[in-house]
């Protein structure tokens, strides 16, 4: 405990050195305001000078969703850019032969930023979201959203083998977010074909109100962070 | 404190370290001599428990290296051949994490800065050392929770002769306390020093494991090599216990006509000639 404590304070200590880090942590609060003040001000403004009834408000569900799933991939992708720095730098594999060793290594690296995320979000989502959500839901789409999270950030660790590469995969990798996008845009059968992202099931689960859409979401998070995490073993 | 039985372990399909057989107790500085390439590294890893998939057995301190725990490391320093340091941070920094990672008390910092010369350098960040700076940054790191077993793969590479000289002494220091040392080197003169016994490896294999003297008395008597003039340069030798009955060289000796005259000592280069075929790099 001793170990991972401390090595997760590291982690701590490198983040508040580097701007980008940084300004990655702070992004879900800011996105917060954004989504909460300006969304619904906005929405005001394109619907008078549009005439129309509504332009952004029936997607309000998918931006919640989003906003669930924000911190953790946040958090999780400030993690996976130290991680890969101590590999470039060849300090996991120190930490490896001492009593932190990999299991507590994941811990302090992936473990303890997830569950953080996830109280963050159990806290900013009822603060910053725009529909009516129970507290079964808002617990439901920030457990999914901390799960994706840790979704990216393995993908990025397991594929790319230093930061800058790291940064590229980052990019690539939140695309496996936007499965959220496709229940609301595509009504058709179509819409199957993405069914392996756990995000596609959040999508679901919010856009019809059927919260046990996220049985196969979680179902299906575990699956790829095993997979990932097996792979990620393999590599060190 | 180390016992191997039987071990083998490729990193691909092809065998690579096999049927390694061989035991240090307490106390000893043991060393891993052989070419690039030979394994080395690779076994230390067996050791250390990093590379878990062998065959046979690795006992540490009495623990499979398999089945390491959290309590295997707070008795294992390791120096690997590389730097592992957070290069952002200063020295005291990086040795203060790592410390802190282990729950026995750890050595002051301070003194063992003092004691590789870095002192002045202490709050510099890592990534503006040089490479000796680090070699020796890295060492005092394996030092810090004060273990039983060191691992240390070619601590002197990079080093000048006076760093190198007073990076030995401190090997010896820990030997003294009672701990157990695995030294990897190419350099022979420091194995011959340091080490009370040596393994060569090559290929995967233990193929000679003794003392250095034995090994340096079992190749054999030193020899003289002399030269003289006559009708050009002549050069010959004999083993240095018979010089007196070599005629001609008592002759040349008689008459003044020496050129040169020197002996030569096996020395450890010279066994690892013989058991690899090869010279070290
Ligand atoms: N992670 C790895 N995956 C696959 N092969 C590896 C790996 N690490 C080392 N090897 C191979 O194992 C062999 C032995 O490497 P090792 O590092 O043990 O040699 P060494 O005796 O320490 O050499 P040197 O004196 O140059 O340090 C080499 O052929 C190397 O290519
Ligand atoms: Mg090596």
């Amino acid at each position: 405990m001793k170990a991972i404590r401390f090595s997760f304070f590291q982690m701590v200590v490198t983040m508040g050195r580097d701007m980008m880090l940084f300004m990655a942590c702070l992004a879900p609060i800011l996105a917060g305001f954004f989504f909460r003040f300006a969304i619904p001000v906005l929405e005001t403004v394109l619907t008078q000078s549009f005439h129309i009834p509504a332009v952004i408000s029936p997607y309000y569900k998918l931006i919640d969703i989003f906003f669930a799933m924000l911190s953790s991939t946040m958090f999780c992708f400030v993690s996976a850019m130290v991680a890969l720095e101590e590999s470039d730098e060849k300090t996991a594999v120190y930490l490896f032969i001492t009593p932190l060793r990999k299991t507590g290594y994941l811990s302090a690296r992936f473990g303890v930023p997830a569950v953080i995320a996830f109280l963050v979000t159990l806290v900013l989502l009822p603060a910053f979201k725009l529909t009516p959500l129970s507290p079964a839901a808002i617990f439901l789409f920030a457990a999914g959203g901390t799960l994706q999270g840790m979704i990216v950030a393995l993908l990025v660790l397991t594929v790319s083998s230093n930061r800058l590469e790291g940064m590229a995969v980052t990019k690539l990798s939140t695309l496996t977010v936007f499965g959220a996008v496709v229940p609301f845009f595509i009504k058709d059968k179509v819409q199957y074909g993405v069914f392996l992202l756990p995000s596609f099931w959040i999508g679901k689960a919010a856009c019809e109100n059927g919260l046990f859409y996220m049985l196969p979401a979680f179902a299906l998070s575990v699956m790829w962070i095993s997979f990932l995490l097996k792979r990620y073993m393999c590599k060190m | 404190m180390i016992q191997v039985n039987d071990l083998s372990f490729s990193y691909t399909k092809s065998p690579f370290i096999s049927g390694m057989n061989f035991s240090v107790s307490e106390g000893e500085i043991f060393g891993f001599l052989g070419p690039s390439g030979a394994g080395k590294s690779t076994l230390q890893k067996i050791l250390i428990g990093m590379l878990r998939t062998y065959q046979g057995s690795a006992m540490v301190n009495g623990v499979e290296c398999k089945k390491r725990t959290k309590h295997f490391y707070e008795n294992i320093g390791v120096d690997f051949e590389f730097s592992t340091m957070y290069e952002k941070l200063t020295a005291r920094e990086n040795l203060q994490f790592f410390s802190s990672l282990y729950e026995k008390k750890p050595r002051p910092i301070d003194e063992l800065l003092e004691r590789v010369g870095l002192e002045q350098d202490a709050d510099k960040r890592v990534a503006d050392y040089s490479k000796g700076m680090k070699s020796r940054l890295n060492f005092i790191k394996a030092l810090l929770h004060d273990p039983l077993l060191l691992c240390l793969d070619e601590p002197t590479s990079g080093l000048d002769p006076t760093n190198s000289h007073m990076m030995k002494n401190m090997i010896l220091e820990e030997k003294a306390k009672g701990k157990t040392i695995l030294l990897t080197t190419h350099n022979m003169q420091d194995a011959t020093e340091l080490c009370d016994r040596v393994a060569f490896i090559v290929g995967g294999k233990i193929c000679a494991l003794d003392s250095p003297h034995n090994l340096i008395m079992s190749k054999g008597a030193a020899t003289v090599t002399y030269t003289w003039f006559e009708n050009g340069e002549h050069s010959a030798s004999c083993p240095l216990g018979r010089v007196s009955s070599d005629e001609q060289l008592k002759g040349l000796i008689a008459e003044n006509r020496l050129q040169s005259i020197h002996s030569s000592e096996p020395t450890l280069n010279d066994i690892f000639m013989d058991v690899t075929g090869r010279t070290l790099v």
